[in-house]
């Protein structure tokens, strides 16, 4: 009997051991931010229209309401949901090392980054422009910067794509960052600042009579949701609402609220997408 | 078992509750039997459903969907050619044969919705896509035969497309890439994202099957031991050889369902990811590249935009091959550096800053990749054909540069030539590096379905053949009761 009792419970155990190792194998799907009880998102703090902290504390702009909106679609009413400011540099460190569950911060989304970072979106097609003073009429498009000075920002790609994407032979002006470009060209000291026309727009808002949008695009950014690598489920849920952000004329309304005054041809149709995989 | 009270009842209620035990231990093991039956028949069918939706409908859809965009985008570039062509009808392979493949590429786009709308039924979010791409599809072709029209009217020489008509163009090409391309787009990776949702859903179906015939195959085995148990204390039979069958049986019938699942989700596993993704993440690489050797005939067409469109045509090739490169005689060289060390991929070690070789033909090729010779050959065979087409570009933009627009024009017609062009080339290279994936897809479905067909009627046998023996071991004992 009791040689039989053991065949059996032998039988039953690997019968079991072979259904639960199948099980483990198949049963399971991924981790996802979405199964969190509260969203962190990460937003810029020092950039007017976009991201930017009041005196109050308070952060505000395009890329805050869109992380609100697809929050929302994700399941996160705006009491589950915590904003974070966070700079350009920092992005990745937070987003890998779980600091923040999605970042909506003029991401842009790159080949290299997407091997640290799944991007749903882009939200938002931005194109880099040119921004002068409003009483310079000698420079109509990126060719005229030829013997310009054109401002740098510390950190940032876009004047190389000057320099070295366009080979236009504009003079570099270093400068900390886009504000104190900003800064230089009021004062004269540079001639040109040039980045995404969002970012333009959202400087020229707060100046209109002092500056002037170029409106000659010459290269694209896209902008992507930031999410932990391999987040696919999170991606499609943001890229549906991304959508429906357009189709219901969220994003339009959006736009217009943060940048209509200055006069970036906004796109009002939904971006193409970088894919979740 | 409990002994019996009194010594002289014992006959007695022996007579009367040993046959009613047996029979209720019976039923038991009956009922286990039946219940190991239903759970395997019902994971069983779960796993073939799961191999037809993937195999045989939402897979198939899906990869026609990824056609929207190559069709599409295949428009808006005969157009650009025709236009750049002006009254040199017979540039390359001619202007007849330019218009006629931009007809076929709109019946293409229109079965390729077809697909989309079917496969979006009832998502009202992409169900409105796919309208909006049809109706942008109407307003795309007035503006281009518009354009076509004005341009043969102003009888414009090749390279110099009249102005009235390059507006036109300007806004058709606009309208095709802000709204068109993008949904068409969108709607491939929301197909992508469906075949995913129901690959995952009925894996996990199946996984919780597993589960339920592991433990119905436990408490069968557990109930036929109990009876044998009883059988031995009862009637001093130490082997009841119908029964001992009857565990075996079980254990086979439990054993072999787990491996046939395993099996079988196995071969679905692979069929989607080996097969499906890749064969549809390289028809999305030949799409965008059709749309960035179409960049080049803007790029002529329309000298106000030449810049965007040649910044557009390097971000559009760092999508489907990439390495860093700032410009594009850089990346020329760049690729020119990929093609020649493929197996090897430049890049991509720690610390050198250098993200590595990325994109559709980079990284996620080699992730892709199938056991043998032949898939390798058919990649460098790609990568080789992206090589040449990347020189020519180059030939091409440092003609417009020196002012030989006759020149570049000729390259750029070479190019195109749908006879023995570099890019129709390039796309056959691609398409047969693709029918290996779509291939293995195929295989890994026929695989899958093989096995589970083998066990569409074991599991129904296999339980009446054990109902059987159970019935068989149990009938003896109870005639002695008789």
């Amino acid at each position: 009997m009791g040689v039989r009792c053991g065949r059996g419970a032998a039988a039953s155990a690997i019968v079991l051991a072979l259904g639960a190792s199948a099980c483990s194998a198949l049963g399971t799907e991924p981790p996802s931010v979405l199964d969190g009880a509260t969203l962190t998102v990460g937003v810029k703090y020092d950039q007017p229209g976009l991201g930017l902290e009041g005196p109050d504390g308070e952060l505000t702009g395009f890329d805050v309401d869109v992380a609100h909106y697809l929050a929302e679609r994700m399941g996160f009413p705006p009491e589950r949901v915590e904003l974070a400011g966070v700079t350009s540099a920092e992005r990745e460190k937070v987003l890998v090392g779980g600091e923040v569950d999605m970042v909506v911060a003029t991401y842009s989304i790159t080949q290299a980054r997407k091997t640290e970072v799944t991007f749903g979106g882009p939200y938002y097609v931005a194109q880099q422009d040119l921004m002068v003073a409003a009483d310079d009429t000698g420079i109509q498009g990126v060719h005229d910067l030829e013997g310009r000075r054109l401002c740098q920002a510390r950190g940032s790609y876009s004047s190389t794509r000057v320099t070295e994407g366009l080979g236009i032979g504009a003079e570099l002006v270093e400068a900390p960052s886009y504000s104190a470009c900003v800064d230089a060209l009021r004062e004269g000291e540079v001639d040109a600042v040039s980045t995404d026309d969002l970012i333009l727009a959202g400087f020229l808002a707060r100046e209109p009579e002092a500056f002037r949008l170029v409106n000659s695009p010459f290269t694209q950014e896209k902008y992507g949701v930031g999410l932990p690598h391999g987040d696919v489920r999170a991606c499609e849920v943001v890229n549906k609402a991304i959508t429906e952000m357009y189709q219901d004329g969220t994003a339009e309304g959006l736009l217009e609220t943060w940048f209509g005054d200055g006069d970036p041809e906004v796109l009002t149709s939904v971006p193409q997408f970088e894919g979740c995989v | 078992m409990t002994r019996p009270g009194t010594g002289e009842r014992v006959p007695v209620r022996r007579r009367a509750s040993t046959p009613l035990r047996v029979w209720t231990l019976t039923g038991v093991c009956l009922a286990m039997i039946a219940g190991l039956f239903s759970s395997s028949a019902l994971a069983l069918g779960q796993a073939r459903d799961g191999l037809y939706v993937l195999g045989r409908d939402a897979g198939p859809r899906a990869m026609a969907t990824t056609d929207l965009y190559l069709a599409l985008a295949d428009m808006d570039a005969r157009v650009a050619d025709v236009l750049l062509m002006g009254t040199g009808h017979d540039l390359g392979s001619g202007r007849e044969d330019a218009l006629e493949r931009y007809g076929s590429s709109r019946d293409r786009a229109n079965e390729a919705l077809l697909q989309a709308a079917s496969l979006t039924e009832g998502d009202s979010v992409e169900e409105r896509n796919v309208q909006e791409v049809l109706d942008g599809m109407g307003d795309y072709e007035r503006l281009a035969t518009q354009a076509r029209l004005s341009n043969d009217r102003a009888e414009a020489p090749p390279g110099e497309v009249d102005a009235a008509a390059l507006a036109e163009y300007r806004r058709a090409t606009r309208l095709m890439h802000t709204e068109l391309l993008p949904k068409a787009f969108n709607l491939g990776l929301d197909s992508s994202a469906i075949v995913r949702r129901n690959h995952g859903d009925g894996q996990r179906s199946v996984a919780l099957g597993l589960v339920w015939v592991c433990g119905a195959g436990t408490a069968a085995l557990a109930s036929l031991a109990g009876l044998q148990l009883y059988f031995r204390a009862r009637f001093r039979r130490r082997f009841n050889p119908p029964l001992l069958a009857a565990t075996a049986g079980t254990v086979a019938l439990t054993v072999g369902v787990v491996l046939v699942l395993n099996t079988g989700s196995g071969h679905q596993h692979d069929a989607k990811e080996e097969g499906l993704d890749a064969a549809m993440a390289l028809a999305r690489a030949g799409a965008l590249a059709t749309d960035m050797q179409a960049d080049q005939s803007r790029y002529l067409a329309d000298p106000g935009q030449a810049d965007a469109y040649q910044q557009v045509y390097l971000e559009r090739a760092q999508q489907i091959l990439f390495r860093p490169a700032e410009n594009l005689d850089a990346y020329y060289a760049r690729v020119d550096e990929v093609a020649a060390a493929y197996p090897d991929l430049p890049g991509g070690r720690e610390g050198d800053g250098d993200p590595g070789t990325l994109g559709y033909l980079g990284e996620r090729a080699q992730e892709a990749i199938l056991p043998g010779q032949e898939h390798e050959d058919a990649l460098a065979e790609v990568l080789e054909c992206y090589d040449r087409l990347q020189e020519q570009d180059g030939a091409l933009r440092e003609a417009a540069r020196d002012g030989d627009t006759d020149t570049a024009i000729a390259v750029r017609m070479a190019i195109a030539d749908s006879e023995n062009g570099t890019f129709p080339d390039c796309q056959s290279a691609l398409d047969g590096l693709t029918e290996l994936h779509v291939e293995a897809f195929h295989e890994g479905i026929e695989r899958g379905e093989a096995v589970l067909s083998l066990w569409a009627w074991l599991p129904t046998a296999g339980s009446l053949a054990l109902l059987g023996l159970v019935l068989l071991g149990v009938r003896p004992r109870l005639a002695e009761y008789r």
